[in-house]
């Protein structure tokens, strides 16, 4: 069988409700997710701009 | 270590290997199909933990997207007897 | 059969993204031999800019449009090489449908389907950057008179990709069953990911290329690359660790999207494209329909960037006054390796004639470097994917599904490791290695410096851009714009319009900015390179 055949996902067979229906709500560990992704941005930023001799500091 | 090869079929998921088969449309619902399913069989005694490894079998994911990303997941699960 | 990861060392045989490195180092070999004294690439083939009527004693004869580039650059049969001609594209094409079909083989596909899509997608490719290097489109207006022309459209090499592109398009989009027969052989990610190898021939070439005119500017090139390596990295970082949450947020408070289909477009749209929604889709446990759907919205959007980002970037901000802050910042904004390739290829078109225009020919930037500042930031962030769906995958298992027992495995990450950037960083080095044993430009190593040159310009010229033309051409094939229509991407559609034009170019294009802001390309205007 080749790998082509084997797929069962391609074509438009798509069941949208299951991708986008059903949020959840909003919990607390979401919150830290997004602002710890954020605080480490903050940090290599801050570091990059300094250490980084290409940087506008420089 | 115990090895399924697991995919998914548009609705359930699916773990076997030559003696395991189970099927769930949720993980947690396979994890608990094949705790029962390796009691019945005697691959778990009472009181013990067995690891299982299980392996994505990629060619579920269409061809044409398998040239960007060659990898779904793996992973391990400990069941109790 | 199955395909599984299980061992490091799994699908090196099978997967597109190890052919590519075996693809692209196996050419880089053939032509490292030249160090040694033997050509075995100078067969590449290469258009020059033509016109129907050349001028007495003019350029843009016909019949030199095609040739090999052994015939130029050859060091030791530049006269067997110089006699192919035309034929070069059939020498080309030869060893190259031999190369791919052994791929194709091993990779279990549908080697005749293949063999015949390839051959249709090569040789429509050969006519499209024939037609494509017609003066009109390729010259530009300070040398349009050389060809008999008064005005030309400037569009250097950009021409033959945008037409290839638009060809690509117009067969997938009208011509279905015909882009069906050539789907087995249209694959853009694989011929992108083999020309970035060759591009990491280009980048380690830069500094030879340079030193060939002045040792110098060799060491200002070398310092460059350098410099783009740093700079690309920590800018991906922070890019990705910002679009990321912003695309999330986005994604569950605006638009109500459960929190999977959230995760994978939050990665989907924000760098990575197809790449990063599988790796993500698979960390957080989504059923691989949501990867599926969210990667059929990236490859249409990616070709929209592609279509608008060059031009925008060429002509609005940041123009010619910031090349690499432009090119950088495409590398974060296209989503896919081969759309974002493509778009720095064409913004190094674009970018050069510009410059050349604005400046009456007294500024010109050496080819490749502005499409290596866009493939940098993209090689970074394919690296970084691996560890942020290791990160998500954390998140999910033991803090927000709370799957008692399951074990997330750090060997994920290596499946999750994009490979072809072995390849592009090792081809890379190596050359760089050969500029500093070299002597860095110093006269005593000009020999092997040329030496090396008669091996490198048809891999990082020849197959380099005829990889990135089939790359073109294979995106136009697969892309169906009326994905987007269909009602069942709704409310994703519309999270991808808004991520990307709002949040996701400017953050890409002020990163950019930060740290490439006055990184300048040297200026080779008046050097014979």
């Amino acid at each position: 069988m080749s790998q082509e055949e084997k797929s069962t996902l391609s074509g438009g067979d798509y069941e949208v409700d299951d991708v986008t229906a059903g949020a959840e709500p909003w919990e607390p560990i979401e919150t830290k997710l997004v602002l710890w992704s954020l605080a480490v941005a903050a940090i290599v930023l801050i570091l990059g701009l300094i250490f980084v001799p290409t940087s506008i500091l420089h | 270590m115990i090895e399924l090869v697991i995919d998914h079929d548009g609705v359930n998921w699916n773990a076997k290997n030559e003696v395991l088969s189970v099927s769930s449309p949720t993980l947690d619902g396979l994890d608990l199909a094949l705790e029962e399913q390796m009691r019945n069989k005697g691959l778990v005694k009472k009181g013990d933990k067995k690891k299982v490894f299980m392996a994505f079998d990629n060619s579920t994911i269409p061809q044409w997207i398998r040239q960007y990303a060659q990898h779904y997941f793996n992973r391990v699960v400990e069941i109790s007897g | 059969m199955a395909s599984i990861n299980r061992k490091w060392y799994s699908g090196m045989t099978t997967q597109e993204d190890w052919w590519a490195v075996w693809l692209g180092l196996f050419f880089f070999v053939m032509g490292f031999l030249s160090l040694a004294g033997i050509d075995l690439v100078g067969w590449a083939t290469y258009p020059r800019i033509w016109v129907f009527n050349p001028l007495d004693g003019g350029k843009g004869d016909i019949a030199s449009a095609f040739h090999a580039l052994g015939g130029e650059y050859s060091l030791t049969s530049k006269e067997f090489y110089g006699g192919l001609g035309w034929w070069s594209i059939l020498w080309t094409y030869v060893v190259f449908t031999c190369a791919t079909c052994l791929g194709a083989f091993c990779m279990k596909w549908n080697l005749r389907k293949f063999f015949l899509g390839w051959t249709c997608i090569y040789f429509m490719t050969i006519a499209t950057w024939f037609v494509g290097h017609h003066a009109f489109f390729a010259a530009n207006t300070i040398n349009c008179e050389k060809y008999g022309l008064d005005f030309a459209l400037s569009l250097g090499g950009g021409a033959s990709f945008i037409l290839a592109l638009i060809v690509g398009l117009i067969i997938g989009n009208f011509f279905k069953p015909f882009a069906n027969f050539l789907s087995e052989a249209a694959k853009p990610e694989w011929y992108i990911k083999t020309a970035i190898v060759f591009l990491g021939v280009k980048v380690g070439y830069l500094p030879i290329k340079a030193a060939l005119t002045s040792a110098k500017l060799g060491k200002e090139m070398a310092g460059l690359t350098g410099e783009l390596f740093l700079a690309g990295a920590v800018a991906t970082v922070v890019a990705y660790l910002i679009f990321w949450p912003g695309v999330y947020t986005i994604s569950r408070l605006i638009f109500k999207l459960p929190r999977k289909t959230a995760a994978v477009l939050g990665s989907g749209i924000s760098i990575c494209g197809v790449s990063a929604a599988v790796a993500t889709g698979g960390a957080v446990r989504a059923k691989p329909v949501v990867s599926v759907m969210v990667s059929a919205l990236v490859v249409v959007w990616a070709v929209i960037e592609l279509v608008v980002l060059p031009g925008f970037f060429t002509h609005v901000w940041p123009t010619t006054a910031d090349p690499l802050v432009a090119g950088s910042a495409m590398g974060m904004a296209v989503k896919t390796d081969g759309a974002d390739a493509a778009a720095g290829g064409l913004l190094d078109e674009f970018m050069r004639n510009k410059i050349i225009i604005e400046t009456d020919g007294a500024v010109q930037w050496p080819e490749g470097v502005i499409t290596a500042s866009a493939v940098m930031t993209k090689v970074w962030i394919d690296m970084f994917i691996g560890l942020w769906a290791f990160v998500l995958a954390m998140v999910w298992v033991y803090k927000i599904d709370k799957r008692p027992g399951e074990t997330v495995l750090p060997s994920e990450i290596w499946h999750r490791f994009p490979k072809f950037v072995f390849g592009y960083f090792a081809t890379w080095f190596i050359y760089l290695g050969v500029f500093f044993a070299a002597g860095s430009g110093a006269p005593e190593g000009m020999d092997t410096l040329l030496a090396a040159k008669s091996g490198v310009i048809p891999v990082e010229k020849g197959f380099r851009k005829l990889f990135f033309m089939l790359t073109f051409f294979s995106l136009g094939v697969i892309t169906d714009f009326r994905k987007l229509a269909e009602a069942s991407f709704g409310k994703m559609v519309w999270v991808y319009l808004i991520s990307l034009f709002l949040f996701i170019i400017p953050v890409a294009m002020l990163v950019a900015w930060l740290f490439h802001h006055g990184m300048e390309i040297p200026n080779i205007a008046g050097t014979v390179m």
